[in-house]
């Protein structure tokens, strides 16, 4: 005990004592450096990551934009749906044994197969593939860092799936979430399947290429007016933010600091409304016509607009089937089809078009000065020509143009081919005044160009005979079109030689109903001034073919309006033939030995308001297989329109030949049953009517009375839609902005041009889009809302 | 010897002789420790804060037994003590209780005690009494403390095979704490950092577990692992830094109330408190905690006798080195250990036996001034 009683001992420990104060001190200074580091210095750093540990940002969906038809009928439209969010890397509850304790979380953990099992099981899979995607997705997604985030693996769940998963959800996990979304709904169904085309999940290129404007999962515009306008229609997503714990719950009651960091919400904007030139009534029409007919196209526009009323490609698959899971057996059997039900018919697809062509011949022909129409050539059934026969349907006898198009006598052509009046750079040229070997600008489902053969080309393909030109001269050979462009041809046709661009989209405006983007008819080419005069021949010869006892269509005529048209059959390539139902199975009424029936056509004759072309393949005869549902689409829209007196009827004037032509025309329109071969010589008409100067043309006065019928009781039809051009002047692109430009473009091909309009009366900067088929970037949408 | 069995007088003693300074801090701390203890459960005084207070309270009643003993019977009892320690601990393999794969308490009707909490205590008791009892006034050489080693070593060996590393490294630093204290060449302390630098190293290399090795990578760099053992580290950083200066306020700490950042109750309660009390509060707490040890050593300089001021730096030094680590584990200045701070975590056999240490340094300064 004496140690304890050794004060100087206990002296010389004070050095170290000392020493341990100052280490102390020392390790006091660190530590509270180090919290002034985190707290003071560096705080702002860590109240933003706090921030994003417990701030949860969700997109609010914006509701896509609706395709209404021209009476405001829809198209397209949305319905509630649920959506179905899991997060592949959950973090996991660790539980501990303290019976008061709090459960703590700690690791992020991948979801383990067996989860994804558990959870597909709950999921109706259309096949095994479907369900081996759906692993695929949740798998990919977990081994990245993504897999943190809650992402969308399948929309648009059945009820019984919401319900299945619903109850599950508990015992799963937190790593699911039902969230509520919007499908795509089309009432029409397959009817307006190209035309409004369809949303589909987004591609990892499209994704890619998107530039963090879209997210995995999203759905957009795959095809038609839902890929073309899918800036317009998709809206811009808002952002929802609210406080979550740590296992991604929402939290009641949150701290107050975390209520104020929140981000303000954003509320979605929706996407604008499309609406269609198309008459939904006209198409349906037009779909029972087609009804045992398994493929084939219709198109049917305002000749003097270009607005499209109808169009229709069929089979088509019916495009409420793409917002579910499609089994790879229900694919294959599609893309396997002979039927093609991929393709649109339209614009997609182009064909022989046979003899609805024979007009652009009859043209080039006509621009020809030494071509006499009056001359009769003899048809004995068939030409000889470079050791090779060239065969007509029958012997015709002796027929003059007019008569030529009339009884669509093929050797009329082949002699006029031989005679080289029909040479193939003349009738090349006529073909592209004509809208032909070009796309019309429509701008949906990838539009095909067509070919026109020249001799360069024939030359390259190797194809080049002499008898190339007389096929040609009838719309085979080396010829293709779509049934759009044979449209567009035959509405330039109608309406004078302006060859228009087609349009289906009258507006857009936005969910509330302000004007975003009005469509005006743009005239493409006005051939007036390069077209012969006497064409007003071929009109004679066309209204002929219906109405002259000896027409082709004769005896599809209908007894209340008089129809012009041309027929064709095409025959089908020699490959084609020789593939005689190369499947087993064949198909009712598809029959590959047959022709492509076509009829182009438009009524009434004397004021034309509306063009119909329908294409049957392998229908057989035009006249047979085509005619009838033409006839059947333009009975019923003249017919629905009845009730309103036409102003246009007795309207006798000069419309087709500007000048020198009256006498002629009169014989053809005013009377035009039956019809007489002009026995009017006119030689000088074509020649004058080339080398006229620019004239005042009677079109100014006469076309207020031609072409504005009174206003059809349309309720939902914009003004600014309604109003006809009651002018050249008006129909064409405001003269203010670039007179001159709209001469020098007259006969070119028009570049694609983006015009700005001047701001309309709702202070609304409007945009019209030169060809359609330019898609304005998403911003442009945008600018004009507040 | 004082008269202890004059029982008039005992209370007027205690009262005359208190150390208020450490009672102040004391009680200011566990006040502080409590609310923060809440903050971080579910925010009502029910389940482990109860415990927890039940614990505190038997640790205060002894500790007002030790502070009213004179510390000289701590003297004579020490070895008996520190035997007594090392049976219990030797109880623990046999018939202790397993919790997260460590058997580390042993089970008493209702409460489960560890210990191995209660052993730093009978170590720095056993310890001071061996060193005090054979001063030298020439410096020690290593191999006089052959004995000093195998006392603390053997309990420390029982305590890492539990396994519990953080208590058997508390326990070691302590120890050679109050060694280096007691005239210990310099060279000395020299030959036993290189000797405890080569037995870590050897160690990393052939003994350490998967995971206390893969701590080191994760305190190196954490947010390389940030979903998974990274995890608490980070949290514990934003929970921190999210404090700011004045901090968040009670129970309104994102990172705490909203689960985020784990063991807020154990490991992390300084994480807990400096998010809600800010830069002011984490400072006041650590200056109280340095300000009780700093206490101690002064007590030590002025202690009565050798064991009394070995008793105090012991002590000190204990509660210097579970502040320090775990603060410094929470600020990522060292890597995540189980080293738990005192009053913050709950931990029964914890506040017991820092009660304790409390109720020794209250005692060895009650006696101070009473020399002979």
């Amino acid at each position: 005990m004496t140690s304890l009683r050794e004060p100087d001992d206990l002296r010389a420990l004070r050095p170290r004592l000392q020493a341990m104060v100052l280490v102390v001190l020392l390790a006091l200074m660190v530590l509270l450096g180090r919290l002034c580091q985190l707290q003071v210095l560096e705080g702002e750093h860590y109240v933003r990551r706090a921030e994003r540990n417990f701030i949860d940002t969700i997109e609010a969906p914006a509701l896509r934009g609706r395709i209404f038809d021209a009476q405001g009928r829809p198209l397209a439209s949305n319905r509630p749906a649920y959506t179905l969010y899991v997060t592949a890397r959950p973090r996991v509850v660790v539980e501990t044994d303290d019976p008061g304790a709090r459960s703590q979380t700690g690791s992020r953990v991948p979801l383990s197969d067996a989860q994804i099992d558990a959870l597909a099981d709950l999921v109706d899979f259309v096949d095994a593939a479907d369900r081996e995607q759906f692993t695929a997705a949740i798998v990919r997604r977990r081994d990245r860092d993504e897999g943190i985030y809650p992402f969308a693996v399948r929309g648009n769940l059945t009820w019984q799936e919401f319900a299945r998963i619903q109850t599950r959800k508990d015992a799963l996990g937190d790593w699911l979430e039902i969230r509520e979304s919007a499908r795509r709904f089309y009432p029409a169904g397959e009817l307006t399947a190209f035309v409004t085309g369809y949303v589909g999940e987004i591609t990892p290129e499209g994704l890619a290429n998107s530039a963090g404007s879209y997210r995995p999962g999203d759905r957009v515009g795959k095809t038609g007016m839902e890929r073309q306008w899918e800036n317009y229609l998709r809206g811009r997503p808002g952002k929802r933010s609210r406080v979550v714990d740590v296992h991604h719950h929402p939290v009641k009651d949150p701290p107050r600091d975390a209520l104020a960091a929140l981000p303000p919400d954003e509320d979605p904007i929706p996407g604008q409304d499309v609406y269609l030139t198309l008459d939904l009534d006209l198409q349906r029409v037009a779909a029972e016509a087609f009804a045992d007919k398994p493929a084939g196209a219709l198109v049917a526009i305002e000749p003097d607009t270009g607005r499209i009323v109808a169009m229709l490609s069929v089979p088509a698959i019916d495009p409420n089937r793409w917002q579910q899971p499609i089994g790879r057996d229900q694919y294959k059997a599609w893309s396997e089809s002979l039927l093609k039900p991929f393709i649109d018919r339209t614009v997609q697809e182009h064909y022989f078009p046979g003899s609805t062509y024979k007009v652009v011949s009859a043209l080039a022909a006509l621009d020809d000065p030494t071509f006499d129409p009056e001359k009769t050539i003899t048809c004995d059934g068939y030409v000889n020509y470079g050791g090779r026969r060239f065969k007509c349907t029958h012997k015709h006898g002796p027929v003059n143009l007019e008569q030529a198009i009339v009884q669509s006598c093929n050797v009329y052509f082949y002699t006029l081919a031989i005679d080289t009046v029909l040479s193939l750079e003349r009738m090349e040229l006529f073909a592209r005044r004509l809208g032909l070997g070009e796309r019309t600008g429509i701008g949906i489902n990838s539009e095909a160009k067509g070919r026109i053969p020249t001799e360069a080309f024939e030359a390259r393909e190797g194809t080049y005979q002499r008898g190339v030109r007389l096929n040609s001269a009838i719309g085979q050979g080396n010829v293709t079109a779509t049934v759009l462009q044979v449209a567009v041809l035959y509405a330039a046709i109608a309406n004078g030689g302006r060859v228009m661009t087609p349009y289906i989209v009258d507006r857009i405006e936005t969910p509330d109903r302000r004007l975003v983007l009005q469509n005006k008819p743009q005239v493409r080419r006005d051939l007036e001034p390069v077209l012969p005069a006497d064409r007003d021949r071929i009109h004679a010869g066309l209204t002929g073919v219906v109405n002259n006892e000896l027409g082709t269509a004769y005896s599809e005529r209908l007894g209340s309006v008089v129809v012009a048209g041309k027929t064709g059959t095409a025959q089908v390539g020699a490959l084609d033939k020789k593939n005689k139902n190369p499947k087993p199975g064949p198909i009712p009424g598809f029959d590959f030995t047959q022709d492509h029936a076509w009829f182009a056509a438009y009524a009434p004759a004397d004021a034309p308001k509306i063009v119909v072309v329908a294409f049957v393949e392998h229908g057989g005869v035009g006249a047979d297989a085509a005619a009838p549902i033409v006839m059947k689409v333009i009975e019923s829209y003249l017919g629905s329109r009845s009730e309103t007196p036409s102003r246009a009827a007795p309207a006798a004037s000069p419309r087709r030949c500007p000048a020198g032509a009256t006498s002629k025309r009169s014989s053809a329109t005013a009377a035009p049953r039956p019809i007489a071969p002009s026995p009017s010589p006119a030689p000088a008409c074509p020649a004058t009517a080339r080398s006229a100067p620019r004239r005042p043309s009677p079109k100014r006065q006469v076309l207020p009375d031609m072409s504005p019928r009174p206003a059809r009781p349309r309720a939902r039809a914009a003004p600014a839609a309604r109003r006809r051009p009651t002018s050249r002047r008006a129909r064409s692109t405001p003269p203010r902005r670039s007179p001159p430009r709209r001469r020098s473009c007259r006969d070119r091909p028009s570049p694609p041009v983006h015009r700005a309009r001047p701001a309309r009366p709702g202070g609304l900067a409007v945009t019209s889009i030169g060809r359609r088929r330019f898609i304005a970037p998403a911003l442009l949408a945008r600018e004009v809302l507040p | 010897m004082t008269s202890i069995g004059r029982p008039r007088s005992l209370l007027r003693r205690i009262v005359q002789n208190i150390d208020w300074v450490i009672v102040t801090l004391v009680a200011g701390i566990i006040a502080l420790a409590l609310i923060n203890l809440n903050s971080a459960g579910t925010g009502d005084w029910s389940g482990k804060i109860q415990v927890q207070m039940r614990w505190l309270g038997l640790g205060t009643i002894a500790a007002v037994i030790v502070a009213s003993l004179d510390y000289r019977v701590l003297h004579r009892m020490a070895y008996a003590a520190y035997l007594g320690g090392l049976g219990l601990l030797g109880l623990v393999p046999l018939i202790g209780v397993m919790r997260n794969d460590a058997r580390r308490w042993l089970e008493l009707g209702d409460y489960q005690f560890q210990p191995s909490e209660l052993m730093k205590i009978l170590l720095i008791a056993a310890l001071a009494r061996y060193l005090s009892d054979r001063p030298s006034k020439a410096p020690r050489k290593v191999r006089h403390l052959i004995v000093p080693f195998i006392m603390f070593l053997v309990p420390v060996a029982l305590i890492v095979n539990q396994p519990d590393l953080s208590t058997g490294i508390i326990c070691s630093l302590v120890a050679l704490t109050i060694l280096a204290l007691t005239e210990l060449s310099l060279k000395s302390i020299l030959a036993l950092m290189t000797t405890g630098v080569t037995l870590f190293m050897l160690g990393w290399a052939f003994f350490m577990h998967k995971y206390q090795r893969s701590r080191i990578d994760v305190w190196l760099n954490p947010e390389a692992y940030a979903d998974n053992e990274g995890y608490q580290t980070i949290q514990a950083m934003i929970g921190v830094g999210n404090g700011g200066f004045f901090g968040r306020g009670v129970r309104q700490g994102t990172q705490n109330t909203l689960d985020f950042l784990p063991y807020g109750d154990t490991d992390f309660p300084f994480a807990v408190y400096a998010e809600e009390w800010g830069f002011l509060g984490a400072a006041m707490v650590l200056i109280m905690f340095a300000a009780l040890v700093l206490w101690g050593l002064g007590l030590a300089s002025q202690a009565r006798d050798r064991f009394g001021a070995l008793l105090c730096v012991g002590v000190s030094s204990l509660f210097f080195f579970h502040v320090c680590i775990n603060v410094g584990m929470v600020l990522q200045l060292l890597p995540v250990t189980g080293i738990t701070i005192p009053f913050f975590s709950v931990g029964g056999s914890n506040a017991l036996a820092m009660m304790l240490g409390i109720g020794i340094l209250l005692s060895v300064s009650r006696s101070r001034h009473q020399r002979g």
